[in-house]
């Protein structure tokens, strides 16, 4: 009998060990979600408690959705989140932050908050001179390579959160850093399909950084810059026809038809020659395919990485036989570049589309927009 | 032993159909093209549409051209290497041609940081990295040259033609990890190879230089005969082994190492020509060999060509992909077939 009590004891002890792991009951609190306008990749809800950003499209075809709850410091100790339902659990207000891609830095310099970035893989390809002074300083240390992120470094740098990309979600680096607590939360920016649900992303740090009215104020103004800037291009009479990309070995690469770049033409009411073809990724055509059909095109835009008429008839002599290389209409992106050579058309580029918008529209209806300059596109000389 | 009259007939149906792919690649294209347009335009006349002209004189002609210099050379040196180190799994990249070639390259559109502003203007122009490529297969040949002098045995050389391959393969790999996104994109479209970008200056460049290979391999075809006896038995003949090997090294560094500059490094053709001429001629003598790879090597290399344009579509296909995918299943037919390997 005593036997029994104690064996019956000593199990009763034993349960009342096992840690309790169920979370506190949040079934009284009701989720709203938070609209946005384009962006389809992620989403943005609320509990009178924490934030959740879920990631749905982190990379073309992601097979998973990532959830991320952002908890107030001062409310994190009172209440018990179930760990196993995300993929992070994201402390606010972050006062340290890294990112991996120069598509993330406008928004944070948008949103005042660049102070916070504390490491960047490839520093030399920011272009924003506010971040450059930053890296100049020695605020933001040099993390090596997206692919190959220097952990040791990183993990030294102490950030609360790290914002990755994954162009198919295997990244051994971020794994890593996974690992070892610091939550990475994928953006997916650039799998958007248009150019306002791109720049819809300023929200994704809007939330991160507890400031979504300033990010929405922000992208409202965007938006509303966009659309009029639609609106002015509609009235044209003329319709340049527009050749696009360059020759590698001798193939042709240039944007689909669906791509955001021919949105972005088909916007500023510009005749793309190739505006009906579909698919992924960019069209790779040979020479003779283009040539027949663009032979005679009015204008050329974004010749690849050439910088140069020269550079692009050395690269190719078949270059040079276009109207656009012969009436010099080539206008590329690729000179306007930050103080160590970044490209800030790749950096600025998806979060403006109204600025990327009004080059387009000053390039091909010069009578439009007078007291507008270029800010991406030069002249190719 | 078929008699050579029966080669005399073999070489003149191969020459017609030579004759025929040469004029079926440029009348086939991603546009369409009507044979009388292309007919009037190789003859110089009007053609219906002026981009046609161009397309047809400045586009294809050069590309067929080019399809034949680089399928005979490759079958060439190809042959030549599988002679001089009686293997036949020997290609002519096997000195380590193309992985010289390939470090020069790489040197100089991944290492493009490494040589500041400078260099800028130079690396942008099309002849630096047929300069490089060429410098790059020369220095890894002239390694390997300087060890076959002190080596006896010509399988020894084989190796360090492999040893010194795998040093600049590594090298590359250090140049492609610190190279950039557009540096990487671009070396590897030269991996792809292409046979569609040469101008005709360029093309008479090429031909200069691959006019000098072919004629040393052609002063080398008693020699080749002679090594197929063994180096041993070659040396009581009176042949000079030394000197031999390094005329046909030579040839073979000429050929593929400016088709390989200008055109990138084409796979498979190489390796697989003198297979396919010794099946189908059934001989192991180079004075009927040698013309016949020639033959073959252009006329699959056209083939392979106007596949890989997937005609009256805006596709292409790399050239590299093709080569292997046709060329394959056919060598290994034909050894199935024959039950035997001729060697």
């Amino acid at each position: 009998m005593k036997k029994t009590i104690l064996i019956v004891l000593f199990f009763i002890t034993l349960i009342a060990c096992k840690k309790n792991t169920k979370p506190v009951e949040i079934s009284n609190q009701t989720v709203t979600e938070i609209p946005l306008n384009y962006a389809k990749g992620f989403s943005i809800s609320a509990t009178n408690q924490y934030k959740i950003l879920t990631i749905s499209n982190p990379w073309p075809n992601a097979d998973k959705v990532y959830k991320y709850a952002l908890v107030e410091d001062s409310i994190l100790p009172k209440i018990a989140l179930n760990r196993n339902e995300f993929d992070g659990i994201v402390t606010l207000p972050i006062n340290k932050i890294v990112v991996t891609s120069t598509t993330h830095l406008p928004g944070l310099e948008l949103l005042n908050a660049e102070n916070t970035l504390v490491g960047f893989p490839g520093t030399d390809f920011i272009s924003s001179e506010k971040i450059r002074a930053l890296v100049d300083s020695g605020n933001i240390r040099e993390l090596g390579k997206n692919e190959g992120i220097n952990t040791e470094v990183l993990l030294a740098t102490q950030p609360e959160v790290v914002v990755g990309f994954g162009i198919d979600g295997k990244n051994k680096s971020l794994e890593t850093i996974k690992k070892s607590g610091i939550p990475v939360i994928f953006n997916g920016d650039w799998v958007e399909s248009s150019p306002l649900a791109k720049a819809e992303w300023i929200k994704f740090f809007g939330v991160l950084f507890n400031k979504e009215q300033q990010a929405d104020s922000i992208f409202n103004r965007i938006k509303t810059d966009y659309l009029e800037a639609i609106k002015l291009a509609k009235n044209t009479q003329t319709r340049p026809t527009i050749l696009s990309g360059a020759m590698h070995k001798d193939i042709w690469y240039l944007p689909n038809g669906t791509s955001t770049e021919a949105q972005l033409l088909e916007d500023a009411h510009i005749n793309y020659l190739w505006s009906d073809s579909k698919g992924i990724g960019s069209l790779s055509l040979n020479f003779e395919t283009v040539f027949a059909k663009a032979k005679d095109a009015d204008i050329w835009l974004s010749p690849s990485n050439y910088t140069s008429l020269e550079s692009l008839k050395n690269g190719n002599p078949h270059h040079a036989t276009f109207k656009a290389f012969e009436t010099k209409n080539i206008y590329s992106f690729t000179n306007t570049t930050g103080a160590t050579g970044g490209v800030l058309y790749f950096e600025l580029g998806m979060t403006r589309p109204d600025l990327v918008l009004k080059d387009l529209i000053k390039i091909c209806h010069p009578e439009l927009l007078k007291n507008y300059d270029l800010y991406f596109f030069k002249r190719l000389e | 032993m078929t008699s050579l009259k029966t080669y005399k007939i073999s070489f003149l149906v191969l020459t017609v159909l030579l004759v025929m792919c040469f004029f079926t690649n440029i009348s086939l294209g991603s546009v369409y093209i009507p044979l009388k347009d292309v007919f009037n335009s190789l003859t110089g006349s009007n053609t219906s549409q002026e981009s046609w002209n161009y397309i047809i004189i400045n586009y294809r002609l050069p590309k067929a051209v080019t399809a034949i210099l680089v399928g005979s050379g490759l079958g060439i040196s190809g042959l030549l290497m599988q002679t001089l180190f009686r293997n036949p799994l020997a290609g002519p990249f096997v000195l380590g041609i193309s992985s010289g070639a390939s470090l020069g390259v790489a040197t100089i559109i991944l290492g493009s940081g490494l040589f500041g502003s400078v260099f800028a203007a130079f690396l942008m122009s099309k002849w630096s990295v047929v300069i490089a490529a060429s410098l790059g297969s020369f220095l890894v040949l002239f390694a390997v040259l300087i060890t076959s002098l002190k080596v006896r045995d010509t399988m020894a050389i084989l190796i360090i033609g492999l040893m010194f391959a795998s040093i600049t393969a590594s090298v590359v790999s250090v140049l492609s990890y610190f190279g950039s996104a557009e540096q990487l994109q671009q070396y590897i479209f030269w991996g792809f190879g292409s046979l569609g970008n040469l101008s005709w200056h360029e093309l008479l460049i090429f031909s200069i230089i691959y006019s000098f290979g072919l004629i040393i391999s052609i002063g080398s075809i008693k020699s080749l005969n002679t090594l197929l006896l063994g180096e041993n038995y070659a040396k009581s003949l009176g042949l000079n082994i030394k000197r031999s090997r390094l005329a046909i090294i030579i040839a073979t560094s000429l050929l593929a190492g400016t088709i390989t500059a200008f055109a990138g490094p084409i796979a498979f053709i190489g390796l697989a020509i003198p297979h396919l001429t010794r099946q189908i001629f059934n001989t192991s003598n180079h004075k009927i060999l040698l013309p016949a790879v020639f033959l073959f090597g252009s006329i699959i290399m056209l083939v392979c060509d106007s596949i890989s344009q997937v005609p009256n579509s805006d596709l292409t296909l790399p050239i590299n992909a093709i080569t292997a995918l046709i060329g394959a299943p056919v060598i290994i037919w034909l050894l199935v077939r024959k039950r035997k390997m001729i060697f």
